[in-house]
């Protein structure tokens, strides 16, 4: 990596990456290796799924795969209709919760339009415990590395210098998770390479194209 | 792979069963704008990657293949030179190619004449062609010459010896290329030399063992030269209730890192665990075979995983790599290399046993370097492979050679053949364009240098044409194995290794340089021909197209190939059955099924069932089927309705076992040692059928009845 020592802090988080997940449909595979790294890498329990595959057209011609978890978005609903503030985003757009301040309301999980938050099975009233949900392997607001922190949220990759498990471990390298403007460019170019017939949508209409 | 212009999978779903290799794969797809074709009886994950799907009954790929040949040679778009250079038996292959018109291949096949005729365009118009197959290729009662008929549409398109070419057979475990070549079967000795007495003598002087004392094993000689049980059909070794060519019956038996329900017939497989005297289970997790057997002389031996222990292991793409051991053995296991040493010691033949070998495992792999020479073992000693695990970066990741570094001009894991220890391995087979020091290779010189065609007197060199060989060959063009080198050796059996120098310093390959042939004159089918699978769908292709004459003593069982093929089976067995993986789980599954995550993922033995045939039956989504064979034995499973297979064929995965039809042996594992999920093992219900070369279960173009259950 280069050195930016003659920056500033101030400079410096204002060069920190965005972080972004991006799926490759035309190269994910539907093995489900993301969705075990996940929970292996983490522990995270039966039943919870801070990742899924969401196969669409199953064994049809067109049928197509997609890694999903929470997008880290930019304007994040869940973190405006948490009653109780437990959902937060930091500098580099990862969003994480505070388990310790969740109450288990449920609203972000009616909020969110991937379905990412997740809760440990329990009563339909009120006791459903604290949301889990993908931290981009970042960990949670407790110290580094810290006991908690392990304990409540798995690995903190992130702060090792890592990128998330997940995208770590996809074989065909479809799961892209980093800095936006380099994921970006990874996709720019696999686009380039396929000719850009091939994935935009009413290329084939405007051209005439079969 | 990431080379070629055009792919071409049949009877492989990589995406599930080698994920990892989609990454070259979609490689080239991408990058080279490569077609990809998939030939499947499912729409399998993989053809959802695919440019061209091809839908193909099951059991009728060589009649594919051949039409194909057929189409490209009626086209003329043949590789001319390659085959008047490289390939005997040519023009035998093309007269029997001839009947395999896209009209008849659509007959036989059900793929439609136009889309043969355009693949085989894609082919031509693309080359080279990376061409892969597996079990969907193999798994059948004529499943050499299915293999065979890829490996002649190869040579028709001259896409051997090339980047981006040739036919790059996935295997199915991490170390099965290793296990191969170790010939881990009981019709060959290590390095594939055989069982002739030559062989056994070459090991002998390797082992430094007395040949004799070998011989004293045996009740008596001869058997050391005779084929023992296969694993396809090691139970009726036990059962005796077909006819069996062996003295005595199986009494005990080690099943080493082996799930018995990948066995088909699983019903037997049950009944002859039952009968066996002794089973020693060596495993690191109990198998379903501990669980199904009622007797109380069942060992299970608790062994280490990979990560417990190091040694060689060897990829699909012939490469050799060292594995470290992360942790030492968890709890009572022990690994492979101690359980081993621990019987040999209460065996007595430590002595022997352990001759050369003091260091484990460098010593084994030291005694691989010495003896495997008919494949070229010999260079990758266990100094030259650790040195390309600690250089891993110095590679190329898209030529595999090092430039620069400690490992400079080697292929990664140097590839088979590596013919000394300063050669670097060759990446790619029968490649003429690099000299044989550099890793180039001709076709080997295996059977004689002229031969007589029965099929039409036709006289043939074997050898390659004149001016036909790797750059600095001393000889220009064809030339027979070296031997006599060292006299009364040769370049197999020469363990000063001599003549393998003496040929390399001549710029030449020690075992020849020869044609590949597509006549296999001690083979039943000399040129691969479509027979219907032994149960067939198509009673009026039977009569066209009937399989062999019933074999006895094959691999020492008598096996049915005629007087099985009964054409009104499909009367009460109408629907077609194949099995394959699924990417959450392994082989017999008994590790897998062992991990909560892979288990929630696939929780549960299923059945796929097209819509169309659903509706019909009045099986709805959820449901349970019955499933039953001709054989009678039969399967409860979850009905999982969907496209991927067509209204005539029933798909199962294998990797379950643990019930039978409501029965459950969760109870009968040792306590806390079961697995998360449990199912009806798939193997239940294939059908009987078996290679006429090879003996490998034809697990994959069966017949069943299926019913709501």
């Amino acid at each position: 990596m280069q050195s930016h020592s003659r920056l500033s802090a101030v400079e410096e988080d204002y060069k920190m990456g965005r972080m972004r997940f991006l799926c490759d449909t035309e190269r994910c595979i539907d093995c489900s290796g993301c969705v075990v790294a996940c929970k292996e890498g983490n522990h995270v329990p039966v039943g919870v799924n801070r990742r899924r595959v969401i196969t669409m057209k199953q064994g049809e011609p067109g049928e197509k795969s997609i890694s999903v978890a929470c997008m880290h978005c930019s304007d994040a609903p869940c973190i405006a209709v948490c009653p109780v503030d437990a959902i937060y985003q930091r500098a580099d757009g990862i969003v994480l919760v505070s388990k310790k301040t969740c109450i288990g309301c449920g609203y972000c999980f009616m909020a969110c339009p991937f379905g990412a938050p997740q809760f440990p099975k329990g009563n339909v009233f009120g006791a459903r415990g604290a949301m889990d949900k993908c931290t981009f392997c970042a960990g949670g607001p407790e110290e580094n590395f810290s006991k908690d922190e392990k304990q409540l949220y798995g690995q903190n990759r992130i702060a090792e210098g890592k990128p998330p498990l997940c995208s770590a471990m996809c074989a065909t390298k479809a799961l892209l998770a980093g800095d936006a403007d380099i994921v970006a460019d990874v996709y720019r170019e696999r686009v380039f390479n396929r000719g850009s017939g091939v994935n935009a949508w009413g290329w084939s209409r405007a051209y005439k194209k079969e | 792979m990431r080379h070629a212009k055009s792919l071409i999978f049949i009877g492989s779903n990589a995406t599930e069963a080698h994920p990892i290799s989609l990454q070259h794969i979609l490689h080239a797809k991408e990058v080279n704008n490569a077609p990809i074709i998939v030939v499947d009886p499912r729409f399998t994950k993989l053809a959802a990657k695919a440019t061209e799907f091809v839908r193909i009954r099951p059991g009728s790929d060589a009649a594919f293949i051949m039409g194909l040949i057929n189409e490209i040679i009626n086209k003329g778009w043949q590789d001319q030179e390659f085959i008047r250079t490289r390939v005997a038996g040519y023009e035998e292959m093309v007269e029997v190619a001839k009947h395999y018109t896209p009209e008849v291949v659509e007959d036989i096949t059900g793929i439609p004449a136009e889309q043969t005729r355009r693949v085989a365009a894609t082919l031509a118009k693309n080359r080279p062609t990376s061409l892969t197959w597996c079990m969907g290729g193999t798994q059948h009662h004529i499943g050499s010459s299915i293999t065979r008929s890829f490996c002649i549409l190869q040579l028709v398109l001259g896409n051997m010896g090339k980047s981006g070419g040739g036919t790059n057979i996935f295997r199915g475990h991490d170390n099965v290329q290793g296990a191969t070549d170790m010939c881990v079967l009981s019709d060959s000795l290590p390095g594939y030399y055989g069982l002739a007495d030559g062989s056994w003598k070459h090991w002998c002087r390797v082992w430094d063992v007395e040949y004799d004392s070998i011989v004293s094993r045996f009740p008596s000689k001869e058997w050391m030269n005779k084929k023992g049980f296969s694993l396809a059909r090691w139970y009726e070794g036990v059962l005796m209730e077909e006819k069996i060519e062996s003295p005595t019956p199986i009494k005990a038996m080690i099943q080493w890192g082996c799930g018995s329900n990948s066995n088909s017939q699983y019903n037997r497989v049950v009944k002859a665990l039952n009968k066996l005297e002794l089973l020693v289970i060596v495993d690191p997790f109990p198998t379903i075979a501990a669980a199904v057997t009622k007797t109380d002389n069942v060992y299970l031996l608790p062994s280490a995983s990979q990560y417990e222990t190091s040694g060689s292991v060897t990829s699909t793409s012939r490469q050799i790599q060292w594995r470290y051991k992360v942790v030492d053995p968890v709890y009572d296991s022990k690994d492979d290399y101690q359980i081993m040493d621990l019987l040999v010691n209460k065996l007595g033949f430590a002595d022997e046993f352990y001759k050369n070998i003091k260091e484990v495992p460098e010593d084994i792999t030291r005694e691989i370097n010495k003896g495997m020479l008919t494949i070229g073992y010999n260079g990758q000693t266990p100094e030259r492979i650790k040195k390309h695990m600690e250089s891993w970066h110095t590679f190329d990741i898209d030529d595999l050679q090092a430039k620069g570094g400690p490992c400079d001009g080697d292929y990664y894991g140097m590839p088979w053949p590596c013919w000394t220890d300063e050669h670097p391995g060759t990446p790619i087979l029968y490649d003429i364009s690099k000299s044989v020091k550099e890793g180039g290779l001709p076709f080997r010189n295996r059977f004689g240098e002229v031969t007589t065609y029965v099929m039409t007197g036709r006289e043939e060199g074997q050898l390659a044409a004149k001016g036909v060989c790797n750059p600095g060959s001393e000889v220009q063009g064809g030339y027979a194995e070296f031997k006599d080198v060292v006299p009364g050796t040769n370049w197999k059996t020469d363990l000063s290794q001599k003549t393998i120098k003496t040929a390399l310093d001549k710029g030449m390959a020690p075992f020849g340089n020869a044609r590949a042939r597509c006549v296999v004159w001690n083979f039943p089918d000399q040129v691969p021909i479509h027979r219907e699978p032994l149960h067939s769908p198509r009673p009026d292709l039977v009569a066209k197209y009937p399989t062999y004459e019933d074999k006895p003593n094959h691999f020492r069982v008598n096996t049915r190939f005629k007087s099985e093929q009964k054409t009104d089976l499909v009367k009460e067995y109408p629907y077609v059955i194949t099995t394959g993986r699924m990417v959450e789980h392994m082989g017999g599954g008994a590790e897998t099924r062992s991990s909560k995550y892979l288990s929630e993922l696939q929780p549960e033995m299923y059945a796929e069932i097209n819509p169309r045939l659903a509706n019909n039956l009045g099986i709805r989504k959820g449901d349970m089927m019955i499933i039953e064979s001709p054989e009678g034995s039969t399967i409860r499973v979850k009905a999982f309705i969907t496209p991927r297979v067509d209204d005539k064929t029933i798909f199962l995965p294998f990797h379950f076992a643990g019930t039978l039809m409501g029965e459950s042996y969760l109870k009968d594992y040792p306590e806390g040692h079961a697995p998360y999920v449990v199912g009806d093992p798939g193997n239940t219900v294939t059908n009987y059928g078996y290679d006429i070369i090879t003996q490998i279960q034809a697990t994959k173009d069966g017949l069943c009845k299926v019913t709501r259950a």
